[in-house]
């Protein structure tokens, strides 16, 4: 009996409290990157932020441009501000990163490395995301601007699926970047396009005839019934 | 700044200008699909020419931007009846240098090849003509030409007796606004028919802003400024009316807005060191026999223009709140529920509008380009006002609430040194 206990009982228990041994400084250590980490980068984006509004990037930022390609691109124009959220941010992925490398697991080291070796697709992708968000805001506030100087009603509505579709364009590039779903992405996305096409096409031949046809007389030189206005504005 | 590309002439050109040599007078035409009206301009010119400086040499150019219609083959057949205009005999051949221009397509782009023609041949006077023209007559010649070579003004705008409702951006932004700035009541600073000297034309030909809206409508404010900052004497001379071709209807009102406002924009920038000291501003010298005369109607669709306004206020609204000072904008909410027929925008609310989008352009607060275009239904909106403002009123009536305006313009001014000066806080 007493050498079954040992064998069936006391032996893993032995052996787990003995891995738990082990393990345990290796959760310390994380734990204690995290609880170091986590201010820190914090910290440092805060610091940098500080730092580089004292040293006037801002003000160099507007000087040279930058500023106004921000506002541009529909974002906020404070480079500072910009940089020190980035710098967080990416101490905070490599803590993490450190955090599970420090457990020393076989499985979450093979992660780990995943991980690291998927940065350059997330930075990718990351680019992809936010050169799309340019695009789209100053797509969007272009054809805002365009409709409501033609006196097209909807004007809003236009902007809302110019942004809405190169985001979505934008969306599915970076997933595809990640290599997630790749055939959902592109299936899910020639879906989307080809609904939109159709919505729209359908909503202008049925629900803007007058609007087609006004376009059309418009275009082959029909006025007839049209208040003149011959206002010369030069 | 000195232009790093030098102006390609064709080798026609190159060769006529060879064979001249030297000339005194140069008119230069700038042209794209004007059949219609061409030949007209072409025997004014050449009338006014033979009948105003018979002794002296003198060129016509026209600088056509690729018609399709003839024009340059109509430029180089017109003749003048020089009996009928009992003018005996002229001394000097006219010289006709008919050549295609090169660089963006753009009234702008004509012009640069018509200054560096008058830079090679060495002229001392030189004027431009629409083609467009239907009330061109050859005394418009001699009003153009003879302050420049006979009284030594380097810079001659035109005065012209238009419609209360013609030409409603000179009245509403260009000329309130370039009086403001440079202090000079140049009340037609884009006319487009203008007087300068050969030494100014070289002046012009060697700026670089051929690339940029200078190149296309905003050449005629561009001409302006670019005298009055650089202390160049200007006179103004009586054309009598303005009659000429409607503007091709397709052409956008706020590409046109963009790049004359732009232009004018640009021209503050370019010369920010010059305007913020000028306070009020003095008649400019004004030459040729005045008269009334009958203008053409002009309908107007009051209506269509304030539910721009209003369709701007409701759409764009984002958009001004970047450009416009918070107060500026609730004023022009206020006008938002009036009815068309007591439609108002004030002319202090006015030209802080316009101040206040100049200075988003000078800090860049948003594209450039949508910037303007933005401002289209505000325009829309004081173009609106102003019709409303001005119906029954007679064309002299009319241009005194356009000087009047002008007059707040001046005396709004510090407003836009103050908002030139600061940097806005863009709100998201």
């Amino acid at each position: 009996m007493k050498e079954f206990l040992d064998t069936a009982v006391l032996e893993p228990l032995e052996t787990v409290a003995t891995r738990i041994v082990h393990f345990l400084p290796n959760l310390v250590a994380s734990f204690i990157i995290l609880a170091v980490g986590w201010p820190l980068a914090w910290a440092m984006g805060r610091g940098v932020e500080r730092g580089l509004r004292m040293l006037g990037v801002d003000r160099l930022a507007d000087r040279i441009g930058l500023n106004a390609l921000l506002t541009r691109g529909g974002l906020k124009p404070d480079p500072s501000h910009l940089v020190g959220r980035a710098l967080h941010w990416a101490l905070l992925a490599l803590t993490a990163v450190g955090a599970l490398g420090a457990l020393n697991l076989a499985p979450i080291n093979q992660l780990a490395a995943q991980f690291l070796g998927y940065i350059p697709h997330l930075i990718t992708a990351l680019v992809i995301l936010i050169a799309g968000i340019f695009l789209s805001n100053f797509v969007a506030r272009a054809t805002l601007i365009t409709a409501v100087n033609a006196n097209f009603k909807p004007a809003t509505t236009a902007a809302g699926l110019a942004r809405w579709g190169i985001l979505l364009v934008a969306f599915a590039m970076a997933l595809e970047q990640l290599g997630i779903a790749r055939n959902i992405v592109v299936v899910g996305f020639g879906i989307t396009f080809g609904g939109v096409v159709l919505a729209l096409a359908l909503a202008f031949g049925l629900g803007a005839t007058n609007l087609a046809k006004d376009y059309l007389e418009r275009q082959f030189g029909k006025h007839e019934g049209r208040t003149k206005d011959d206002l010369t504005h030069l | 700044m000195p232009n790093m590309t030098p102006v390609h002439l064709d080798a026609g050109t190159e060769a006529k200008i060879q064979e001249i040599g030297h000339a005194e007078i140069l008119v230069g035409i700038p042209s794209f699909n004007n059949a219609d009206t061409i030949g007209h301009v072409v025997r004014a010119v050449a009338g006014g020419l033979a009948k105003y400086f018979p002794n002296t040499r003198a060129v016509l150019v026209n600088s056509d931007g690729g018609s399709t219609d003839g024009t340059p083959e109509i430029v180089a057949r017109a003749s003048v009846d020089l009996g009928a205009m009992l003018i005996s005999e002229r001394q000097h051949l006219l010289y006709r240098i008919i050549t295609p221009y090169h660089g963006i397509p753009g009234k702008g782009s004509a012009f640069r090849t018509i200054f560096e023609v008058a830079r090679r041949l060495n002229v001392k006077a030189c004027a431009v003509v629409d083609s467009d023209l239907r009330s061109i007559t050859p005394e418009w010649v001699e009003l153009l030409i003879l302050p420049t070579l006979n009284e030594g003004y380097d810079y001659v705008a035109p005065y012209y007796l238009r419609h209360k409702y013609d030409g409603t951006i000179t009245n509403s932004i260009v000329y309130p606004l370039t009086r403001a700035l440079y202090g000079m009541q140049i009340r037609q600073p884009i006319g487009g028919d203008f007087g300068f000297s050969g030494k100014l034309a070289a002046h012009y030909a060697d700026k670089h802003v051929w690339e940029s809206d200078v190149a296309r409508f905003g050449i005629d404010v561009w001409m302006t400024t670019e005298a009055v900052a650089n202390g160049a004497r200007v006179c103004q001379s009586f054309l009598g009316a303005k009659i000429h071709n409607p503007k091709d209807p397709a052409a956008d009102l706020s590409a046109m807005l963009t790049q004359v406002v732009g232009a004018i924009f640009a021209s503050m920038e370019a010369h920010e060191n010059m305007w913020p000291s000028i306070r009020g501003s003095n008649p400019v010298p004004l030459f040729g026999f005045q008269y009334e005369v009958g203008v053409e109607p002009v309908n107007v669709n009051v209506e269509r223009m304030i539910t721009s306004f209003r369709q701007g206020l409701t759409d764009l609204r984002p958009i001004w709140e970047v450009m416009l000072a918070a107060e500026t904008l609730q004023a022009l909410l206020s006008a938002e529920h009036l009815p068309a027929q007591s439609f108002h925008i004030p002319d202090e609310v006015w030209a802080k509008t316009v101040y206040d989008c100049a200075a988003a352009f000078h800090h860049s607060v948003l594209n450039r380009e949508h910037l303007i275009k933005a401002m289209t239904p505000l325009y829309l909106g004081r173009t609106a006002s102003f019709v409303v403002e001005t119906q029954g009123l007679t064309t002299k009536e009319s241009e005194d609430r356009i000087e009047k305006l002008g007059r707040v313009f001046e005396q709004v001014k510090p407003y836009l040194a103050e908002r030139w000066g600061a940097v806005k806080e863009v709100r998201q």
